[in-house]
């Protein structure tokens, strides 16, 4: 946001970041499942805010028929379900990471294309440690970049020295985001 | 990649006028500024007080003005739904995540504080919590974020710190000014009328200013959340209650006015010219427009 932009009151929803790098975690997962023992728990969501406009409706049912007529062949799954914070999430289940991630950006991209990129809030990618803890990979598309969730028990509770030690193991896989202030917790996950 | 539809149009009218209410502020300030350094010395005693008081005001004057409303600083722990919220739009503004704060009054309100994006502090009272709808609350919160974004605490005060020198000058100018018996000095009495004039004209410029600063603030709300509507209706059931509302403590924090979502005590005024916010009715017209592009029927 420049200096004119502050001068003159002007604000957009940041749209997604130039540079997308939704795609390093085909590569990464593999890394991680054999050197670190954390695998997939075979569920991905992506989630924005739904806008209440005819042609974003549309745009939303035929994204959901593609992503459905892919899977038929990918064998990926596709749920919808709408969240307190009135937050639409689209859920894909496949054990294949790499099927999900081209589900999850099957997603984003019709969205883009349709003008509602900017609605977009982030991808969740569910996967689980070598003692069964789950945790999430997060990406950001407004910043294009990746950071680790793990809720622990109790309400809005995270786990911070066990995303401070994934940060640690995520840092050479993945393009991490480096202001930790701006990892945003995702409460209510549905995945 | 296609224009995004929630990208609203800039409003090229509004953004004109912001930008001539800065120019006529700056060219009042540069009278103040002549006649200060024609008075000879004690203006720039002056000046230099001023300078100080505009630091204070930078660095202090937000805590002492959350400190001084009551407001307390809540956990995640403590207002689950609102940090959720707050942090779901910061990702969707791309901003940090400010500190949130809560005001025991059933005054529904809300504001932001705070000299910059990481130093910010978004501000809403029991009263909002309880009257508003989640889509409307994320509205008026968006609301607020937007200022954040739109950095209008550390514009408006530097917006006002010439006006201050002038106010400064009117309350102790004599005092200031008693031992220049300097002949080539024009004297103390040309500074003070100077400064009652300043102080006048960029009284109304800076009341015009922060108008138009609210009306970005609301495109930036509606642009964060995509719901112009909600905002629109969240403006509606504010200024609905307050105007039911008996007067009230957060009412004599009459200089926090230009903070709030709507101005404590707002009544229909007649000079619009002496107002901190746009009437509720035009900030509803201008949402409305708003939908109306996202709707398409433009």
């Amino acid at each position: 946001m420049g200096f004119l932009d502050s001068l003159l009151g002007r604000t957009k929803a940041k749209p997604p970041a130039a540079e997308d790098r939704l795609f390093a975690l085909t590569t990464a997962y593999i890394t991680l499942e054999t050197a670190h023992g954390i695998t997939t728990r075979g569920k991905a969501a992506i989630v924005f805010q739904p806008v209440a406009t005819a042609d974003f409706d549309g745009i939303v049912s035929e994204m959901e028929q593609i992503v459905r007529g892919t899977g038929e062949e990918t064998g990926t799954t596709l749920t919808v379900q709408e969240d307190s914070y009135g937050y639409r999430w689209m859920i894909l289940t496949d054990p294949d990471v790499e099927d999900v991630v081209v589900g999850v950006n099957a997603v984003s991209d019709a969205l883009a294309v349709g003008g509602y990129g900017d609605r977009v809030l982030a991808a969740v990618f569910a996967f689980k440690d070598a003692r069964d803890r789950s945790l999430y990979l997060i990406y950001n598309y407004k910043r294009g970049s990746w950071y680790p969730f793990v809720p622990a028990s109790g309400e809005q509770a995270r786990d911070a020295e066990r995303e401070l030690q994934l940060k640690a193991i995520l840092d050479k896989e993945l393009p991490l985001e480096p202001e930790l202030e701006r990892w945003f917790p995702l409460w209510g996950i549905p995945i | 990649m296609a224009q995004s539809k929630v990208a609203l149009r800039a409003d090229s009218g509004l953004q004109a006028r912001m930008l001539l209410t800065v120019f006529l502020l700056g060219a009042v300030y540069v009278v103040l500024l002549a006649a200060l350094f024609a008075s000879g010395a004690s203006g720039v005693t002056i000046f230099v007080i001023a300078a100080g008081l505009f630091l204070f005001q930078l660095f202090a004057s937000d805590k002492i003005a959350l400190a001084s409303m009551g407001v307390k600083k809540v956990s995640p722990q403590e207002a689950p739904e609102l940090h959720a919220m707050i942090e779901r739009l910061c990702v969707q503004a791309d901003l940090p995540k400010p500190t949130i704060g809560i005001v025991q009054t059933s005054m529904p309100n809300a504001f932001a504080m705070g000299r910059s994006q990481k130093a910010a502090t978004v501000v809403a009272t029991t009263g909002i919590l309880e009257l508003l709808s989640p889509a409307e609350l994320e509205g008026v919160m968006a609301h607020e974020l937007a200022h954040v974004r739109h950095r209008d605490v550390m514009i408006m005060t530097i917006a006002s710190f010439f006006a201050s020198i002038a106010s400064l000058i009117l309350q102790f100018g004599f005092f200031f000014g008693g031992s220049s018996d300097d002949d080539d000095s024009p004297g103390i009495l040309p500074l003070i009328l100077v400064s009652l004039l300043v102080y006048i004209v960029s009284f109304v410029l800076m009341q015009a200013l922060s108008r138009y600063r609210e009306f970005a603030a609301d495109r930036g709300a509606a642009a964060i959340t995509g719901r112009p509507s909600a905002l629109a209706s969240a403006l509606l059931k504010i200024s609905g209650t307050i105007e039911r509302l008996p007067m009230n403590d957060l009412r004599s924090h009459a200089e926090m006015n230009a903070f709030y979502i709507i101005p404590a005590g707002a009544k229909k005024s007649l000079l619009n010219l002496f107002s901190t916010h746009p009437p509720v009715e035009q900030r509803i017209a201008q949402l409305s427009r708003l939908e109306a592009q996202l709707q398409g029927a433009r």
